[in-house]
């Protein structure tokens, strides 16, 4: 009996080992191919509608300016996006100055102006074989945002306060809470709140449900325009500085010259907040395609023909 | 080429490592994976468990019985969890209940075709014996029906323990959570949290099928493979 | 230019976009305006690529278990490693599945293509195999009496009562691949999984409800017109599941 049962996991054991053996060798397999003679423009963004109408953006007034442009969008974390960047499965991408130096470069402190950040990331991309463009004139940074209610009944201005709440619960994107909770009890006092990670839902509509309290959101989203939330300040810019500016592989400049640099360098200068505000609600409220979006704002400015 | 499988392999030891070194994370997560699945389950089970096993012992109700298993095998998780989110909203409750709806169909259908397909002769000979229709089906076509309607269960959780990890895109928490956080958690707690899920539901259907064997009668044991996955039912992995 | 920072020339001029209906502004269960409005920009796109992405894993997937069982049916020895192989794969979970390819063959149509023809070996295989293998004795038997070669027999006898085995496996194959595929959306903005994932993040039901309604109607109706197709292709078999 015991024999039989050793046998028999003896071969499960075999099994299993083989298939992992097989699965390693397949993909071992499937190297890539070899890289092209000339890079090419291959416009990334990440996933979700901001990223989108700026991906759009760029994209089509490169195309405008007679370039031959691909264009990914949708790629998951700023993890998979650098991924991708670094293989150069994309060329170009819109990223957060912030973002840049605390997930693609894991900098434990952020600097204290916005400049400071522009440039340190651009810095460390340059070291590794891409550099940043201009800044935009807006910035989309994380903020914590409570109902109306909510920072009525307990009196809610800024981030500290956060320390009077009984039973807090914080909903984020689910890397938040790796990213900011020994932040927030260390500069704010803040601590022992419950986490409520959201992987790709909408965390106003926790808010309103009364499923959280607070939600860390961005500043150019639509339901803050108006008067529903109240986004708390954070005084001492724990979360950073978050213009937006694109990450180019330096070859694209090398090879096309200022007359790809300007041409992005116009799109970047006309995104104000109230630029960015308008196009993510006609994305994300009016439910308008990213892609018709990016089309009207870009003729409405001249840098493409009506 | 070689460096590539030294690649791979290295992120499964990265993996195994991740989920030695945050084993306090794993476990949470997976009591939360263990919790919302075993709450859809027991759900589940409560909800589709008596209705098939009294249709079956009715001998009616053959064509939605059987069919729901067709219709529940070809629901696509992930646009069931998505359109639940539309009407309920977010949270543990709301993708449990998308799980009792993908878990329903085969505890369902093998209820009945379990106590539907129990022996006429044993029934008759119950009946011969002046037992009442209760005391035939509590006391003859339930014990005889009881692999097969184990069976049904053990797809089920199977296929739950696995599609679990889809709830971590609509605040359902679990190892999910770990799969879709990669920013923080990197390629190696991806695997290593896959890894986990992985193995839960092998342990669960290896565990299940042990069951399964002692609930068969001896001589119908050859059936029962405790090692395999239950396939041909078509558990589907998300 | 190295200070980063470009002087805004005025403000940007910002044109009307247009605005949504009242049912979209409100983000009500379902509007058909929207509908209207996004059929041939986005859903049918989307439903036109998992359509694709199914019928490539699911005919790749056919092909290669197909030629695997016919092997494994004449030479055991096969039978173990294909079948370690394919349930291995089978348990890894598609969200992490999907991960781990793309470092790999990178953000493409292959990486999803690869996981989905991957899920499909172990049911296409197994099913195949057990067709083959239920032919019983005596048919076989016969076969032979009737002066058959080896090939004949597998051609005019095995396979034709392996059918439905094989479909039973290409149902369930089907179906469950049209699932994992809205799950590629993760790492592609393809098929269905793409406005569901959109719409999901941006709590925007009228598009999940389509989405998904049209994710689980594909399913019901591919499900369907594969039972219509092994009618068809096995008449013989029909008078005894008649009941």
């Amino acid at each position: 009996m015991i024999r039989k049962h050793n046998r028999r996991a003896a071969k499960a054991a075999y099994s299993v080992a083989l298939g992992v053996a097989l699965l390693l060798g397949l993909s071992a397999a499937a190297a890539p191919a070899a890289p092209q003679q000339s890079t090419p423009i291959i416009v990334g963004a990440k996933n979700f509608p901001e990223q989108y109408i700026l991906g759009q953006l760029y994209r089509q007034a490169l195309v405008a300016a007679g370039f031959k442009v691909g264009y990914k969008e949708n790629i998951g974390s700023t993890e998979l996006i650098d991924t991708a960047l670094k293989s150069r499965q994309i060329t170009l991408y819109p990223e957060y100055t912030g973002v840049m130096l605390s997930v693609t470069f894991k900098r434990k402190s952020l600097p204290k102006t916005p400049q400071a950040t522009y440039s340190l990331a651009k810095q460390l991309y340059e070291r590794r074989g891409q550099t940043l463009l201009a800044r935009t004139p807006f910035q989309d940074r994380d903020v914590i945002a409570v109902t109306r209610a909510t920072a009525k009944r307990y009196n809610l201005k800024t981030l500290s306060d956060l320390k009077r709440v009984p039973n807090l619960s914080i909903a984020g994107f689910p890397e938040w809470n790796t990213r900011w909770r020994g932040q927030i009890g260390r500069q704010y006092g803040v601590k022992g709140f419950k986490f409520v990670p959201l992987a790709g839902i909408s965390a106003y509509q926790l808010l309103d449900q009364g499923d959280v309290l607070a939600a860390d959101v961005f500043t150019t989203d639509p339901p803050l325009l108006g008067s529903k939330y109240v986004q708390l300040r954070d005084p001492k810019n724990m979360f950073g500085f978050q213009h937006v500016a694109p990450v180019v592989d330096q070859r694209l400049v090398q090879q096309y010259g200022t007359r790809f640099t300007s041409t992005i360098n116009k799109v970047t200068r006309l995104l104000t907040v109230k630029a960015m505000q308008a196009m993510n609600k006609a994305v994300i409220v009016d439910q308008r395609p990213a892609a018709r979006v990016a089309d009207a704002f870009l003729k409405a400015n001249g840098l493409k023909k009506k | 080429m070689s460096w590539l499988l030294a690649a791979d392999l290295g992120v499964f030891a990265d993996a195994l490592r991740f989920v030695a070194d945050e084993r306090t994370l794993i476990l949470e997560k997976t009591w939360e994976h263990l919790k919302l699945s075993g709450a859809a389950i027991a759900i589940a089970i409560v909800l589709a468990l008596p209705l098939g096993a009294w249709l079956g012992h009715l001998h009616r109700g053959s064509f939605v019985a059987i069919n729901l298993a067709n219709v529940g095998r070809a629901l696509p998780s992930l646009a069931v969890i998505a359109i639940g989110l539309a009407f309920l909203g977010i949270g543990f409750a709301n993708v449990a209940l998308a799980l009792v709806v993908l878990a329903v169909p085969p505890i369902l259908t093998n209820a009945y075709v379990a106590v539907d397909e129990v022996e006429p002769d044993a029934v008759e000979a119950a009946r011969g014996m002046g037992m009442t229709r209760r005391q035939i089906l509590w006391r003859v076509e339930l014990p005889m029906a009881l692999p097969l309607i184990f069976a049904g269960i053990r797809t089920a959780v199977v296929f739950v323990v696995a599609t679990a990890t889809i709830a971590a895109v609509a605040g359902g928490g679990g190892l999910g959570d770990i799969i879709v956080n990669r920013a923080a958690y990197g390629l190696e707690g991806v695997v290593g949290a896959a890894i986990c899920v992985s193995v839960l539901a092998l342990a669960a259907d290896f565990l299940l099928g042990l069951v399964q064997r002692l609930l068969t009668p001896p001589g119908l044991r050859a059936d029962v493979h405790a090692l395999e996955p239950d396939v041909t039912t078509g558990v589907t992995r998300l | 230019m190295s200070g980063g920072l470009l002087l805004a020339q005025g403000e940007p001029i910002i044109p009307d976009f247009g605005e949504g209906s009242d049912c979209v502004v409100e983000n009500r269960f379902f509007c058909p305006d929207w509908v209207r409005d996004n059929w041939a920009g986005v859903i049918q796109p989307a439903l036109l690529q998992h359509v694709k992405l199914v019928v490539i894993a699911v005919a790749i997937g056919f092909v290669l278990s197909f030629a695997a069982a016919l092997v494994a049916h004449r030479y055991r020895l096969v039978e173990a490693p294909f079948t370690a192989f394919s349930a291995v794969v089978y348990t890894i979970p598609s969200l992490a599945l999907f991960q781990l390819l793309v470092p790999v063959t990178g953000l493409t149509v292959t990486t999803v293509e690869i996981a989905l023809v991957g899920y499909t070996l172990l049911i296409l295989f197994r099913n195949t195999l057990e067709g083959l293998r239920s032919v019983p004795p005596d048919v076989l038997e016969a076969a032979r009496g009737m002066g058959y070669t080896r090939g004949q027999t597998l051609w005019r006898v095995e396979l034709p009562l392996a059918v439905p085995a094989m479909f039973a496996g290409l149902r369930v194959a089907v179906v469950s691949t049209i699932a994992l595929a809205t799950v590629a959306a993760l790492v592609i903005p393809y098929g269905l999984g793409y406005p569901i994932f959109l719409a999901l993040r941006e709590a925007f039901k009228t598009e999940i409800v389509v989405a998904g309604g049209l994710a689980v109607l594909m399913a019901l109706v591919a499900d369907a017109l594969l039972v219509a197709a092994q009618r068809a292709l096995t008449p013989w078999a029909s008078a005894r599941r008649l009941a």
